[in-house]
């Protein structure tokens, strides 16, 4: 994606309220659909891995601190790993003898979309801020679906899915906290 | 009709323990064996070890003293039943231990063939297909390797005619950044009972492979033939991995007993109905007796400890025997179609689509720098016999893996110079 350096301002605070906004939808639909229906699951957990991969990408060109640099790539990193995971549960007849039709998202909706739109829009100055609020909101939402859907799943391979990417993403969530401290 | 061995009767556990005497047993004559009583004997002694190794671990984990003896009563008979298998392999003079390195490399082949063909989950199957590609080719990498250590012993008197010898997923281009051995594992809640079964077979075989080079790798004098070992033994670490990470992480240590008991029963019923050597015969036909009881001390203790039952995790029984046969024109069509397969994460995708710059050509870059031993075996037995040992009826159904190539056409070789990638050596037989 291009990058063009945008001020901060009024826009940048909009965005941001928009993010906020858009996380706590977020938050609401991984505690609800996606805490039990596979479908919606499958559907949350692919968009937020590829949300991460693109978003880590960015983060890995604009950020103006090692940290967050260093951050946004590990997260193309392990984002892309949980994509990988992901398409090979959704190839496992556990899957697919009772949701025969069921296939990795390959899009972002329009929510992530806004999420990038706003990263891309951030000004050199206010990037790296930009960036690490989204990743809270989004590691936050990604611990309640992921959660959620190893309590209360009703598929057994998706429920290990969850259960095997849940450590991660909560590792994730502190790092992303450490370096908000700093 | 289905084999379920909770409704067998086994052999009690207080008549299991057997004398020195009657553990030592006569080795097979190496010329008279059949290689699938080979195989048996090495696939078995794999079981046996992993069963071992397993409980084990599960005593060091365990703070039930009377649950541990009952482990440790249960893992001295295994011990025994070990002893018993692996000493039917004859000593250096008769059988030496590349000689046996292609017995273990024949099982990697036909064994893991047998389980991708009667494997019912598709991603499964293709992680075992997989894995075959790459044992495929470290046989005809020892083939090599033994012709030129010059006894005079050709593999194929090994493998009979049962198995061919010829290149498969060269070992040069296995070698991979180690996050790409990570598979994703089943559920024992959801899997088919046979996956299980499958999988629990092939990481002990492979393991055992892992084991067995890790300690006869430094063996020979020759330093081609220590590098070799080294070189294929790093991929056996590979492949237990890789298989290990299909295997249910969150199952218990006493539901994972019961699964190491039933795939212990499940081989020995097996051979005990394939077998053509009458004396080996009634070893697995003793062994499965004792394995029944095995099972059903393990499944009683689930039963006490956590409340369930095994006969959830067995189902209705055995359908089919794992038999040792002939698996050319599978491993024909799986070399044609996947040779050029590479892993990431847990997927596997043609070589030549990985993005540039991908891992796999970092590690590649580092290992095979220098020189790489399975590619170097080659261009010295060419060098000394004027062509590769092969054991093959037709022509390689790959042509960039036929003796006189073209070898370049390989997407291997292709993607790994795209990537400027100075891999120390040619393709074999330029």
């Amino acid at each position: 994606m291009a990058q063009e350096q945008k001020p901060g301002g009024l826009k940048g605070a909009l965005n941001k309220a928009g993010d906020m906004v858009g996380g706590m939808v977020g938050q609401a639909s991984a505690a609800t659909a996606g805490s039990h229906n596979s479908e919606a699951f499958v559907m949350n957990a692919c968009v937020s891995d590829l949300y991460e991969v693109e978003a880590g990408r960015i983060a890995a060109q604009r950020a103006r601190t090692d940290a967050a640099r260093e951050l946004g790539l590990m997260m193309v990193d392990h984002h892309t790993t949980a994509t990988h995971q992901m398409q090979a549960a959704l190839m496992s007849s556990e899957v697919t003898r009772v949701l025969p039709n069921l296939k990795p998202t390959t899009q972002l909706d329009n929510r992530r979309e806004g999420m990038l739109k706003h990263l891309l829009e951030a000004s050199d100055d206010d990037f790296d801020r930009t960036y690490l609020d989204q990743q809270r909101t989004a590691h936050q939402e990604a611990i309640t679906l992921h959660k959620g859907y190893a309590e209360n799943g009703d598929n057994p391979q998706l429920r290990s899915l969850a259960m095997g990417g849940l450590p991660m993403i909560e590792r994730h969530l502190k790092a992303i906290e450490r370096i908000g401290v700093h | 009709m289905p084999f379920n061995p909770l409704a067998e009767r086994g052999l009690p556990l207080e008549r299991q323990l057997r004398s020195w005497s009657e553990l030592n047993v006569e080795p097979y004559d190496t010329r008279a064996v059949h290689p699938y009583t080979r195989c048996r004997v090495i696939v078995m002694n794999g079981i046996e070890v992993e069963s071992i190794i397993f409980s084990h671990n599960f005593n060091r984990h365990c703070a039930d003293v009377e649950l541990k003896q009952r482990l440790q009563m249960i893992r001295r008979i295994e011990q025994q039943q070990q002893k018993a298998v692996n000493w039917l392999i004859p000593g250096e003079a008769q059988e030496n231990a590349v000689e046996v390195t292609i017995g273990y490399e024949q099982v990697a082949v036909d064994l893991t063939a047998w389980l991708a063909r009667h494997e019912p989950d598709p991603y499964l199957k293709q992680v075992y297909e997989f894995g075959l590609l790459e044992d495929f080719d470290h046989l005809y990498r020892y083939a090599n390797l033994m012709d030129l250590m010059g006894n005079g012993r050709k593999a194929e008197e090994i493998t009979g005619n049962y198995t061919d010898i010829t290149p498969g997923r060269p070992t040069i281009f296995e070698h991979r950044d180690p996050r790409d051995d990570i598979r994703r594992p089943m559920t024992v809640q959801a899997a088919h009972r046979q996956s299980i079964l499958n999988a629990m077979t092939l990481v002990a075989a492979e393991q055992q492979t892992m084991n067995y080079y890790m300690v006869v790798g430094n063996r020979p004098t020759d330093p081609l033939a220590r590098a070799v070992y080294l070189e294929i033994a790093q991929i056996e670490e590979q492949h237990v991995s890789h298989y290990e990470s299909c295997l249910d992480p969150n199952m218990s240590w006493l539901t994972n007993w019961v699964l190491h008991e039933n795939n212990e029963c499940w081989l020995y019923w097996s051979f005990l109905q394939t077998e053509v050597d009458p004396r080996i015969k009634q070893i697995w036909e003793l062994h499965l007796a004792m394995e029944i009881e095995h099972l059903k001390t393990a499944a009683r203790a689930l039963e006490q400890i956590e409340g369930k039952d095994a006969a959830e995790l067995i189902g209705a029984g055995y359908e089919a025997p794992m038999t040792f046969e002939e698996n050319k024109a599978y491993l024909k069509q799986v070399v044609a179609s996947q040779v050029d397969l590479t892993a990431w994460d847990a997927v596997f995708t043609p070589v030549t689509e990985l993005p540039e710059g991908h891992r796999y050509f970092g590690y590649q870059a580092a290992v095979n720098a220098g020189g790489v031993p399975t590619e170097e075996v080659i261009r010295r037995h060419r060098e000394k016999f004027g062509g590769e040992y092969r054991r093959e009826d037709d022509p390689h159904s790959v042509a960039a893996l036929q003796e006189s190539g073209p070898h370049d056409n390989l997407g291997y070789w292709q993607a790994a110079r795209a990537n400027g990638a100075t891999l120390g050596a040619s393709p074999a037989a330029e």
